[in-house]
């Protein structure tokens, strides 16, 4: 049995701060789940997902990040306890219909969880979306451990039926994909039955009444958080320093409060309420110290709001002196670590501390350099997405018309960097490579005359890019789309979408077909196998020649992560070292210099090229690039 | 070259020398030696960067430091001097006597008929000719049958990356193999005999180089949308231009004749065309063109003894009829090619001028072409 659904209480066991959140919207008694996957927040709905049947839950990867919001706000609204989870572009994309949810209200628990990426690790952008709390007028909690984020998830249920609110909880990577103990709460045995009462109206009209009673909904809210465990104090009664944080901070800061062993003189304040933040509990402990720093991941979200509250009563705290990103003091970009929090600490106290060697970080890049083979970030050994760039590079610079690509949300990002043969030019929403095109497929009539060429992935292709086809046809734009259609949500986690024929629990569904939607869209519509370089070179240009209209090329082949779970490799690849002429060749290394398949590689003692097998996946599209014939493909 | 750096005599090269002036042939030299360079519609285009200090894509393209002298002390034992025409031992008109040529020549069906009676004779035991496809874009072919001969009779005046087929094979390693090429690609299969570096092609199995005479060769992308937009087909049969002094593209479709004054495509001439010395096709074992007022008739060339050997088996076996070539035609033949030198020297010069160009020619000989050109009438 899975750790999150068992029905133990007491019991400790290792979660992911991801998993935690699920465990806590299950003691929750939560019914209805639903996202969109993004890191670093998709192992929330795919741990529930798993349990679902035995749950009884009812849990969906929705085709984007509003739907899921709905979805789950249509549970509330029949009364029972919902859950949606994304990321932070995907808050984005759930802001129109979460900032009217607000006005008009809700009614069984609803909690919405947001795993931030600070520095944009697996993420096209860098935002705080806590801000998101503060435009809505909605309550905002952030955990700082495991535990916590298990607890939280559960109290965000109470207070959004408490204040008829839907409740948001910001996590962030090093939570949401952390591990750690994680003490266990009964589980409920029965829950409502779901009915909209008729008498109730979810509207967010008229506009001016909800939002002056949203208002007062969120002065209850400041009530019931100046009692919340979430806030606590550690540290001396007078500090020389007080930290304030929240969330994935109070770790480092812990960390390097202990560190320098400075205990005794520098406190920390751990908010977990954010939104709205208690004021007089901070104001309380505002009195305790003079200098103040702020530890927070991404936007100085605390550190304004919690100077707001001190404007309001500086003539009775008198003078404070506020440390954090304004003064420069920690880094207004990116993501943080207890070294940055140490150094903060100690020019502010000045403590001598040297946490490690000046030149440690060289040494050990050094020591790494020799075990780690260089590898530029770059698409999985036997990726269709390499053999679609390679096709599209080749297509574009016969073609020579300086032909471009608009980029789009997914492993195929990759696009941008030398893993896509640096094919990309663009890289902003989901479905804004096809939206870009459908403006550039408008140029021609003022001169245009570079081919315009988006690629979307299948998943992406749902999400977002469909309503940009339908006004490319209506609107009688000129350009070319590539639906890399790899049957998978790759990047996140290989979840099921409308192409792929299974839900998010497994069970059987109809297939949304891409090739039927972009021909009722319009489309004139081709299907090639990546794989097959050539023939897809050769449709690619034929497509790129006709000049009217959309057209899209759906280059249909599976991801090699998913098929390498379910069938053989297709071909044992080698290189016949006697045909490679090596260095000598005129092809001066263009498997491993250019093309660079992981799976390749140059096999110094010989001066030729060799296959990697622990890497090689065996699609073969490398045979067809060697200029002599000297990798060899057979059936395996 | 002054700044003492070294000079890339390789893709790098060829790009700044060839590609970025625009000077490319498309004779298809460079391809298929490396996965870099790929021709398309008529244009060498590179797929990615080459570091290579050298190559031979640059090392064989005819627009990249030709030594004149050189190359022509290879083929034919002397220097580059005899300005009017290269070197020859006899010239003459010559027509294929089986209607199987006539037929379907362009004039005088002699290169053809060469081709196959040298396949026939076992003198080579492969040909590289030039067919077009549907859309008139022409492309090295291996053949080793007359059927295949006869698809690729006829021209479309469009240049084709004929010697692609050359490096690319497939081979069986033995055959001794027969070309024919523009003067651009003779020059090249010269250049590719005389170069010092690994070869790795079959070059020197080629043992026949028949060369067409050519005053110039027409970019295909923009020619092939303007003769669709004129004629309103893609289904073209036939081009032919008429001798002058009329000139007129001949267009044969869908039953149709039509006719376009030459004036009219003489802006998509390549400008790699332009520059070009050789319209007689100089660096050949034979030479073959029309003959000014003959119709019917080629003007042949014989350069080697390799080619006066073949055109005399082939006259005793009843293939070809050969006349003598009127001094009239004589002249007006010198004359012309020596125009085509004089042309490409004024266009050099208004261009980066003669000393940087692709061929290096003394000061003297560069006198000789300017004086003994008398400006004529195309």
């Amino acid at each position: 049995m899975s750790s999150i659904a068992q029905n133990a209480p007491g019991k400790t066991v290792l979660l992911m701060g991801n998993e935690a959140i699920a465990r806590g919207a299950l003691e929750a008694g939560v019914k209805v789940c639903a996202a969109y996957p993004g890191n670093p927040s998709s192992e929330i709905i795919g741990t529930l997902a798993k349990v679902a049947e035995e749950m009884g839950l009812h849990v969906e990867w929705s085709v984007n990040e509003k739907v899921a919001l709905e979805v789950a706000a249509a549970a509330s609204f029949a009364g029972l306890r919902g859950l949606c989870a994304m990321k932070q572009n995907g808050l984005n994309v759930a802001s129109d219909f979460l900032l009217n949810l607000n006005l008009s209200g809700c009614r069984g628990g609803l909690v919405l969880v947001v795993a931030d990426d600070p520095a944009g690790v697996s993420s096209s952008n860098e935002e705080d979306s806590r801000i998101f709390a503060k435009l809505g007028d909605l309550p905002l909690l952030e955990p700082a451990s495991f535990q916590e984020a298990k607890e939280m998830t559960k109290s965000a249920f109470e207070i959004s039926e408490q204040l008829g609110l839907p409740v948001l909880i910001r996590s962030v990577t090093r939570v949401s994909h952390a591990r750690g103990n994680v003490c266990l709460d009964e589980l409920p045995q029965s829950g409502p039955k779901p009915r909209f009462e008729n008498s109730q109206r979810f509207f967010a009209l008229p506009a001016v009444l909800n939002h002056k009673l949203l208002h007062e909904k969120l002065n209850r809210a400041k009530q019931m958080v100046e009692e919340s465990p979430f806030n606590f104090y550690r540290g001396p009664e007078k500090p020389e320093l007080m930290v304030v944080t929240s969330g994935s901070g109070w770790m480092y800061s812990l960390e390097a409060v202990i560190n320098l062993n400075v205990q005794d003189r520098v406190g920390i304040l751990k908010l977990g309420t954010t939104w709205p933040l208690p004021e007089s509990y901070v104001l309380e402990h505002l009195k305790k110290a003079d200098r103040i720093l702020f530890i927070e991941e991404v936007d100085p979200f605390l550190e304004n709001n919690v100077k707001e509250i001190y404007a309001q009563s500086c003539l009775v705290l008198g003078l404070k002196a506020f440390f954090g990103k304004a003064s420069k003091h920690i880094p207004d970009v990116g993501e943080l670590n207890p070294e940055i929090v140490t150094h903060a600490i100690q020019n502010l106290i000045q403590v001598p501390y040297e946490p490690r060697p000046a030149d440690y970080a060289l040494r050990a890049h050094e020591a790494a350099a020799e075990l780690i083979p260089a590898r530029a970030l770059s698409f999985c050994a036997g990726c269709p997405h390499r053999a679609t760039y390679w096709a599209v590079k080749i297509a574009l610079a016969l073609d020579g018309r300086d032909g471009f690509v608009l980029g789009d949300i997914g492993c195929y990002s990759l696009g941008m960097g030398p893993s896509g043969f640096g094919q990309m030019r663009t890289l902003h929403a989901m479905g804004s490579g096809t939206g870009l095109a459908c403006g550039f497929g408008q140029l021609n009539r003022f001169g245009l005359e570079q081919p315009v060429i988006a690629v979307c992935g299948d998943s992406t292709f749902y999400h977002a890019a469909m309503p940009a086809l339908v006004n490319a046809y209506y609107n009688g734009a000129n350009f070319l789309l590539l639906l890399l259609d790899n049957s998978a949500t790759a990047m996140t986690g290989f979840q099921p979408h409308p192409g792929t024929g299974s839900t998010a629990t497994g069970k059987e569904a109809p297939v949304i077909d891409l090739k039927a939607i972009c021909e009722v869209f319009g489309a004139r519509v081709e299907v090639v196998d990546p794989f097959d370089v050539a023939a897809t070179v050769e449709t690619l240009l034929k497509l790129l020649q006709d000049e009217k209209g959309v057209k899209v090329l759906i280059l249909k082949r599976e991801c090699a992560l998913v098929s390498a779970k379910h069938q053989k490799r297709l071909y044992r690849v080698e290189v016949d070292q006697e045909r490679c002429l090596g260095e000598t060749c005129g092809c001066n290394r263009l498997c491993t210099r250019i093309f660079k398949c992981p799976g390749l590689m140059w096999d110094k003692a010989a001066g030729k090229a060799r296959i990697d097998e622990a890497i090689c996946t065996g699609c073969g599209v490398c045979t067809e690039i060697c200029p002599v014939s000297a990798i060899r493909k057979e059936k395996d | 070259m002054e700044t003492g750096e070294k000079v890339n005599k390789g893709l790098k090269g060829l790009e700044e020398k060839v590609f970025d002036r625009d000077l490319c042939a498309d004779c298809g030299a460079c391809l298929s030696l490396c996965p870099y360079l790929r021709s398309w519609k008529g244009r060498v285009v590179k797929l990615d960067n080459c570091n290579l200090e050298e190559g031979r894509c640059f090392a064989y393209c005819p627009r990249t430091e030709v030594d004149l002298n050189k190359v022509y002390n290879k083929i034919f034992g002397k220097s580059y001097e005899e300005i009017e025409m290269g070197p020859f031992r006899k010239i003459m008109m010559a027509r294929a006597k089986d209607p199987i040529w006539t037929k379907k020549a362009q004039t005088g069906g002699v290169v053809s008929a060469l081709i196959d009676f040298a396949l026939r004779e076992g003198v080579i035991q492969a040909g590289v000719l030039t067919p077009r496809d549907g859309d008139l874009l022409p492309q090295g072919k291996i053949i080793t049958s007359r059927k295949a001969i006869l698809g690729c009779a006829g021209s479309s005046y469009v240049s084709g990356p004929t010697l692609e087929a050359l490096n690319r094979g497939p081979w069986k390693g033995e055959e001794r193999i027969g070309i024919v090429g523009l003067p651009c690609q003779v020059l090249a299969l010269a250049r590719m005999k005389t170069s010092e570096l690994e070869k790795k092609t079959p070059i020197d199995r080629v043992d026949l180089v028949i060369g067409l005479f050519c005053t110039w060769a027409l970019d295909y992308k923009p020619f092939m949308a303007f003769l669709f937009e004129r004629v309103g087909s893609r289904s073209i049969k036939k081009l032919n231009i008429t001798p002058p002094p009329e000139r007129i593209l001949e267009v044969t479709s869908g039953g149709t004749l039509y006719r376009i004054p030459v004036d009219d495509i003489r802006s998509f001439i390549r400008p790699g065309c332009r520059v070009c010395l050789d319209m007689t096709a100089e660096l050949s074992d034979i030479s073959v063109g029309t003959v000014e007022g003959k119709e019917g008739w080629n003007t042949v060339i014989v350069r080697t003894a390799m080619g006066e050997n073949l055109l005399r088996r082939a006259k005793k076996a009843g293939v070809i009829e050969t006349r003598p070539l009127s001094k009239d035609n004589l002249d007006h033949l010198k004359e012309a090619s020596l125009l085509k030198k004089r042309r490409a020297i004024d266009a050099l010069k208004g261009k980066e001028g003669v000393e940087t160009a692709y061929f290096n020619l003394s000061a003297n000989l560069i006198k000789r072409i300017l004086s003994e050109s008398g400006e004529a009438t195309p």
